[in-house]
Parts: structure tokens; C-alpha cells; sequence
């Protein structure tokens, strides 16, 4: 299995107050990586890092073995991540299929081509209507990102972070914001997207217990900044001092691995 | 249906001489140089987000250089003339546009002014390179290595050099059309949506805003050529804020969120300040309370209105 | 020496006129987010009504002593159109600030017409009439006393603006929707009425200034554009949105000027706009401006 992600002995201070503290994790192939942890335990510093937008003070962070420390997101999709948030992004005057066209043309290398048409790229058109289609949004693909529903809306943010045929993908609270019966219909869509579009790893951040339960296959938890605990799902959960310390903080649901 | 409409208009701009008085076309063609410079504009600021308030100044780049080539310099290839003119114009705009494009909004507008202001106070004061405020005199440009030497101006500028220029206008708009509808242009309207999501899905947000800045400054110099070939002057109040302010407004008359309408906007802006200076000596204000009702009541334009209108009256 | 003390006091009464529309123009950006265009020409429209204002009461019997007090009553009176045009900009508000700017640049185009339509095309002045407050003597340097008066004037608004924003409760609601509007409202501040106020005292502050440059300068068609260009100078150096900046701005402006007027012609504008285009490259917030993007 090989090693796609890793952090090695990453610290990020702003002054006096320390957000990351010695954090060491990598993310292989195949897998499905769970970041969880209480509020202001420096889950957002340290996805800011995974994801080249913060500099860690000291440590190194790499991407298939490239120092990704503070590149930015330009470079990071590039480089075959992507990333989608918990609040949806859409671009309201651009159509669904525009929208999945923009990172296709991206991950082509197309963004050069100033007078090709891309109306009539063949292969162009292909890939979006791929991407369009696992995530069910093939018959909409002319429709202005503003006119769909929410939900629609935050399947096309989704699916155009997808479209960058991403190695690894880093998903922001998915299904916040979903109601308890869509959780798992999104989830099960969004693993079964990956495996479509040839993601080779998730990190997924999350704070629905039952979530990370089910569909990771390692979970990272973070606590005060540092590594709480490192390790498979059922190790996790049998831990009664790790349940303790993450459960309790992190909501009333009291959970049992499978 | 648009396609019809297009050839339509070309058709009826080759034809115009033809039916009206040379008169009348001296004052098209002012509107023909203000469709291609305005085709650039909307570049930065429909298609890319960017509102310039100083885009004049590539437009006096345009007409100051085609001066200097021609009177000073003896150039007299109007080939040459565009050629350089434009290039003059893009190297200018690389060190505005570095410095340009890491500001959006209020604060780009207000660069830009900034630049446009520097340059004109820039030709205002140096007597002596830029003539000051009666500026340099721009010469009769030979089309083709053709110099037309029969001719007197008026008939060379409704003649020859009318339909050199009308075919400049419909080259640049469809190399315009290729670039607004190329990947680079949907890059470029993705960072115009919503500039970090677009990084996120690999738009080079900033540079994209960079190249479309250059293209929108070549284009506005090449409009800034013919305008000053066609009053044989260049002068400063080519680079004076004002100037900037009537791109944006024609732009937004003719409409800024479709393609031909900066073009509708050229023809109608010169067109209507041409009527309106002969009906009245208060023709500012009419165009000032044109310009309100254009923004409040129809922000999408001549051709905004047009599409409505047109969605209505469709045969279903 | 003198010739320079001079410059130096000249620049400085400039400085103190523009201080009053870079004044208005921050108050307005600062709380409605709006680039004022036609500040300029809220400034002409003071000067003209100024000229007008005093010539009329002179004739009427007024000595003519009394004269800067006729220029600021007028400047205040103008203060009716205020409420007009944000209303008119009020319609535009929750728009792309690109309307708004072209809005207030429609304004300018219109007032063009106005100022030629009720007072010609010629330029207009007040003559000698400064003269009737006679000379000050200090440092070997003459200096006009109404110049002094001005810059005096100046200095109090500036001072009475500060305290204003600082000390009273309304100060205070306008600081605070000038952070954060949404706030505000959330808060139950009336936030139209703040606008309409807040536009209203932007604009009398830029026909105030307009009207007390009369007696030392004509007023001309070519004012209101002309005045943009230093105006927007004055905000970019001092920063948008600051007071700070409007003081700080306006005297380099007003100072650069004088000396460039002086002691080399050929700059001028020039020399201010370099200046600009410099503080844009190291500072784009300007010297007290908040930091951007």
C-alpha cells in the first residue's frame, strides 16, 4: 500500500498559542481516513495544512512524496487533490455542466487553449457527462448552477472537486447540514462516486459518529492539538478512554463499532 | 437565429455608405473603433468581473502611438500602425496588470483610475514628446501598401479605410468569440463567479485576470488607432477619466453580460450622442439620465431588453 | 525661506479645502461602501451657489464683511439635495457596486448641464472680495486672512468630525455600520435613515468646501471632473474609508502640489499620481487605511 499523504512531525503555532502539535499521519492507498475530534482541537489547522494552504511552522507535509507546505489551492488541484467544503460553493451563472467542465479543463492541462471551442470537445464533453452522471446529474447539465435546489447544488460542489480526477479527495462535513435520512444515501454516493472516478484515498472530516464508524477505515482523533489516537475503527470505539474523550465531546450518540 | 442577425448587421454596416451621406458615416466610424476597443473591455469586465475606470488609457496608447508612427516617424503601413500601436499598448498594460489584478472591485476600479489619470496628466504637461493639450497630429495611413493619394480625407476615411475597419471589427469579434468561448474563458468566468472555489478546481485565478487584461488592452489601443486616424488628432482627453467612464457606459447600455453588447452599446452610444447634440446643448444630462435608467431599470442592457422582448414575441 | 513658507502655507489652505471633500467622500465610503463620483461635483455646485449666494445678499444690503458667513450658510443649504440623490442610489444599493459607481458617474454627466444650464459657461467669481478681510503678517510671509480663517474652519470641522465619530452615540451607530452592517440592523439600528444622514453630511461637507475655495479661486465647468482626480488621490494615499487618511492625504496632496506648482510646473498632477501609484505598490490600504484582500 502505498502512501499517498503524510504529515511528519507537523507544528503550527501562531505566537504563543500552539494549533498543531507534533502531528504525524499518513493516508495510504485504498484507504478511508477520518479526522475527528472536539471544536478547537485544530481539525480545520491541520486539513489547512493537508491541503497546502497553511505552512506548518515545522514539520513537513507531502503529496506522492512533493513538499505540498503552503502551495495553495491552484497547485494542489494540479497535483491531484482536491478538496470540497461544508458550505456549498457554486458558480451561480455557469450551467452544471460548465461548472464540472471548469475542473475537467483543469486536470486536462486545457486551461491553455484560448481558441478551441469547448462546446465542441469531444472528449471534454465526455468526461463531464461522466462525472455529471454518478452523481445524477446528467439531465441537468444545462442548467444554470443558481436554478437547482440545494441539494443539487451541493451534489455539483461535490462532483466538481470530483472532476479533477483527484488521487485523493478531503471532504468538509459532507453531510452537514443533510437530514439523518439523506446522511447515508450521500455517503453511500460519495464512496461509490470515489471508487468511479478513481479516487485512490478519503479523508473525510466528521462529526457524526455513526458516519466515521461505518464507512472508515481509519480514524485520526485530535485533541488539544496533539494525536489522540491513531488507528481502525473497531480498535477506536473499543477504547473506552478514547470514546470517552472524543464520543462524549462530540455528541449524545453513543456508538458501537460493527 | 443569432447568426442570421449577425450577418444582418454586417451586411448593413457594408451597405451603409452606400445609402446614407459620407457625413453621416464619419460619424459610424467613430462607433466601429469603440465596438472593437469595448469588445477588449468587456473582456476584463463582463466575462472576467473587472471593472476598469482607466481603460482609457489604452485607448490614447492607441492613438498617441499611431501619432508618433505616423507624423513623427514616417510609418505608413496602417498594418504596421495596428501592429505596433497594440504592442506598445500590452507592454504597457503588463506592469498595470501585475499590479492591477491582485485587487477586485472598488479597489481595481480606483488602480485603475489611478494609472489612467497618471498617463494623462503624464501627456498633458510634457509639451514637447506628447504636444500637450492640443496633442500630435495623427497622418493618412497607407491600406495594404495602397496609398490612395486621389483621394481627399473624407472620401478615403467613408471610402476605403471605412470597410478596412469594419473588417477589422468583424476579425476581432470572432477571434473574441473564439477566446469568450475557449477553456481559457470559461477559467476566466469561473474566477469571475466565485474566485476561490475556481482555485479549488484549478483556476489560475490571477492569471487569467493577467491575460485578459493584456487582450482587453490590445484591443482598446487598436480602437484608439482608428479613432485618432478618423479626427486626425491625438490629444489628452483620450486618457481623461471621463473617457474611461463612457466605455463602461456604453458597455452597459449595450448590455455587458452578452457578447454583442458592447457592440450594440458603440453603435447606439455614438448614434444617440450624435442626435442629441444636434437636438440640444444639454445633452450630457439626457445621456446622464439615460445612463440612471439604464442602471436601474435594465442592467442587462439594449440586448437584455432585446432578449426579453424577444422571449415574448417568440412563435412557440 | 519666505517663498518657500509661502508654498507651504498655499499647499496648506489647498489641503484644508480638499480635507472637507475627502472628508465627505470617506464618511460615505466608509458607511454605504460607496465611491462618491460625483463629489466633484457637489463641490462646484457649492462654489457656484456661493458666488451667487454672496453677490445676491451684497446686493440685498449685507456689508460685505459678513461674506464667509453667507458661503457657509449656502454650502449648509445645499444640503436638501442629499437626501434626493441617495434615494435615487438607495435603488441600486443591494447591487454590484459597478452600478453604483456608474450611477453616481450618471450624476456627474448630469450635473455638467446643471451647473451650465443656471450659471454659463464661463467662469464665475467672487473678484476681490478676500481682500476685505485684509493681510496676516507672520515669518516675513503675507498670507490672506481669509486663507487662515479657512484652514482655522478646517481644522475645527476635522476636529468636530472626530469628536462626533468618537464621543456621541451616533457616532458610535455610524462607526459600527460602517464595521458591520448587518449587524447593525440586527441590532435595530435604522440603517436607511443612517444612509440617507450619512450621504446628506458627506455631501454638504463637499459644497461647504466647494463654497469656501470661491474667494481665492474661480468657479469653472472643468471643476468637478477636475476635483476627482485629486479627491481620489487625497483617499488612496490616506487609505478608503479612513478620516485619518483624509487629513493625512490631504495635506500631502495639497502640500505636493503647491511645491510642484512652484518649482516645477511640468509635474504637478504628475508628481501626485506617482506618489499614488507608489503607495499602491507598498501600501495599497493607504498610510491608514484598513489592509484589503
Amino acid at each position: 500500500m502505498s502512501v499517498l499523504l503524510e504529515t511528519s512531525g507537523v507544528r503550527k503555532a501562531y505566537g504563543e498559542f500552539v494549533a498543531l502539535d507534533e502531528v504525524s499521519l499518513t493516508v495510504s492507498d485504498g484507504e478511508v481516513l477520518s479526522i475527528v475530534g472536539p471544536n478547537g482541537a485544530g481539525k480545520s489547522t491541520l486539513v489547512n495544512v493537508l491541503t497546502g494552504l497553511l505552512k506548518p511552522t515545522l514539520g513537513t507535509v507531502r503529496f506522492k512524496g512533493h513538499d505540498i507546505a503552503g502551495v495553495g489551492p491552484v497547485m494542489l488541484a494540479r497535483r491531484g487533490m482536491a478538496r470540497a467544503f461544508q458550505l456549498v460553493h457554486i458558480f451561480p451563472a455557469l450551467t452544471v455542466g460548465e461548472t464540472i467542465a471548469v475542473a475537467a479543463i483543469s486536470q486536462t492541462g486545457r486551461a491553455r487553449r484560448v481558441f478551441s471551442s469547448v462546446m465542441k470537445d469531444a472528449e471534454l464533453a465526455d468526461r463531464v457527462r461522466e462525472v455529471a452522471a454518478i452523481f445524477g446529474l446528467d439531465g441537468k447539465l444545462a442548467t444554470q448552477s443558481q436554478f437547482l435546489s440545494q441539494g443539487e447544488k451541493k451534489l455539483l460542489d461535490i462532483a466538481s472537486a470530483f472532476a479533477l480526477k483527484p488521487e485523493v479527495i478531503l471532504l468538509d462535513e459532507p453531510t452537514s447540514g443533510v437530514s439523518s435520512a439523506d446522511k447515508h444515501g450521500i455517503m453511500r454516493t460519495l464512496m461509490e462516486a470515489s471508487k468511479r472516478a478513481g479516487v485512490k484515498a478519503i479523508i473525510l472530516v466528521e462529526h457524526d459518529m455513526d458516519l466515521v464508524a461505518e464507512y472508515s477505515s481509519r480514524i485520526v482523533a485530535l485533541q488539544g492539538g496533539r494525536v489522540l489516537a491513531d488507528r481502525a475503527p473497531r480498535d477506536f470505539f473499543n477504547d473506552p478512554e478514547i470514546v470517552a474523550a472524543i464520543v462524549g465531546k462530540m455528541g449524545p450518540r453513543h456508538v458501537r463499532a460493527a | 437565429m443569432r447568426a442570421l442577425l449577425v450577418v444582418a448587421a454586417i451586411a448593413a454596416l457594408v451597405a451603409l455608405p452606400s445609402v446614407v451621406s459620407p457625413y453621416y458615416v464619419t460619424v459610424i466610424l467613430p462607433a466601429v473603433a469603440y465596438a472593437i476597443a469595448l469588445l477588449g473591455f468587456n473582456l476584463l469586465f463582463g466575462y472576467t468581473g473587472l471593472l476598469s475606470f482607466g481603460h482609457a488609457l489604452f485607448v490614447a496608447i492607441g492613438g498617441y502611438s499611431a501619432a508618433v508612427l505616423s507624423a513623427k516617424l514616417g510609418v505608413k503601413s496602417f498594418e504596421l500602425v495596428l501592429l505596433i500601436s497594440a504592442a506598445v499598448s500590452v507592454l504597457v498594460a503588463i506592469p498595470v496588470a501585475l499590479l492591477s489584478v491582485r485587487y477586485v472591485r472598488i479597489f481595481f476600479g480606483i488602480l485603475t483610475l489611478a494609472f489612467g489619470m497618471l498617463f494623462h496628466s503624464f501627456l498633458f504637461k510634457f509639451y514637447d514628446l506628447t504636444g500637450g493639450d492640443t496633442g500630435l497630429r495623427v497622418l493618412r495611413p497607407s491600406l495594404f501598401g495602397r496609398e490612395f493619394a486621389d483621394m481627399d480625407k473624407t472620401t478615403f476615411l467613408v471610402g476605403p479605410f471605412y470597410y478596412y475597419c469594419v473588417a477589422l471589427l468583424v476579425v476581432l469579434g470572432f477571434i473574441m468569440w473564439r477566446i469568450v468561448h475557449s477553456p481559457f474563458g470559461l477559467h476566466l468566468m469561473a474566477a469571475r463567479e466565485h474566485p476561490r472555489k475556481a482555485e479549488y478546481l484549478g483556476v489560475r485565478v490571477r492569471f487569467v485576470r493577467f491575460l485578459a487584461f493584456l487582450v482587453s488592452a490590445f484591443y482598446c489601443a487598436i480602437g484608439g488607432v482608428i479613432l485618432a486616424i478618423n479626427t486626425g488628432q491625438a490629444d489628452p482627453e483620450l486618457a481623461y477619466w471621463t473617457h474611461s467612464g463612457d466605455l463602461v457606459f456604453m458597455t452597459v447600455l449595450g448590455g455587458f453580460a452578452s457578447f454583442f453588447g458592447p457592440i450594440v452599446g458603440a453603435f447606439s452610444f455614438v448614434a444617440l450622442k450624435g442626435e442629441l447634440m444636434g437636438l440640444t446643448g444639454y445633452w450630457r444630462f439626457v445621456l446622464g439620465v439615460v445612463l440612471v435608467i439604464m442602471v436601474v431599470l435594465f442592467p442587462r442592457g439594449l440586448v437584455g431588453v432585446g432578449q426579453q422582448v424577444w422571449a415574448k414575441v417568440r412563435p412557440r | 525661506m519666505t517663498a518657500f513658507l509661502d508654498v507651504l502655507i498655499g499647499g496648506v489652505f489647498h489641503a484644508a479645502v480638499l480635507f472637507l471633500v475627502a472628508a465627505g467622500l470617506q464618511l460615505v465610503f466608509g458607511v454605504q461602501k460607496i465611491v462618491n463620483l460625483a463629489c466633484g461635483s457637489f463641490y462646484a455646485l457649492g462654489a457656484y451657489f456661493g458666488i451667487s449666494a454672496v453677490k445676491w445678499a451684497i446686493a440685498a444690503g449685507m456689508p460685505p464683511g459678513l461674506f464667509i458667513f453667507v458661503l457657509i450658510v449656502a454650502g449648509l443649504a445645499l444640503a436638501v439635495i442629499g437626501p434626493v440623490i441617495e434615494a435615487l442610489l438607495r435603488t441600486v444599493y443591494r447591487r454590484d457596486e459597478a452600478f453604483q459607481l456608474l450611477l453616481t458617474f450618471a450624476l456627474v454627466l448630469m450635473f455638467q448641464d446643471i451647473l451650465r444650464f443656471f450659471w454659463g459657461a464661463n467662469p464665475q467669481e467672487l473678484g476681490d472680495l478676500v481682500m476685505s478681510y485684509g493681510k496676516l503678517s507672520a515669518g516675513g510671509v503675507q498670507v490672506p486672512t481669509y486663507n487662515v480663517l479657512v484652514i482655522v474652519a478646517s481644522i475645527a470641522i476635522a476636529v468636530g468630525i472626530g469628536a462626533f465619530l468618537q464621543r456621541t452615540r451616533f457616532g458610535r451607530i455610524l462607526r459600527a455600520t460602517a464595521e458591520n452592517r448587518e449587524m447593525s440592523q440586527a441590532l435595530g439600528v435604522n440603517v436607511t435613515w443612517i444612509n440617507a444622514a450619512v450621504f446628506t453630511l458627506g455631501t454638504v461637507l463637499g459644497t461647504v468646501g466647494g463654497a469656501l475655495v470661491v474667494p481665492t479661486a474661480a468657479a469653472s465647468l472643468d471643476m468637478p471632473v477636475e476635483l476627482v482626480v485629486e479627491a481620489f488621490a487625497v483617499v488612496v494615499i490616506g487609505g478608503l474609508g479612513s478620516m485619518r487618511g483624509a487629513l493625512t492625504g490631504a495635506l500631502i496632496v495639497g502640500i505636493m502640489r503647491a511645491l510642484a506648482i512652484r518649482y516645477y510646473a511640468e509635474l504637478e498632477m504628475l508628481a501626485i499620481y506617482i506618489v499614488v501609484i507608489a503607495i499602491l505598490i507598498a501600501r495599497p490600504a493607504g498610510l491608514h487605511g484598513k489592509p484589503i484582500e
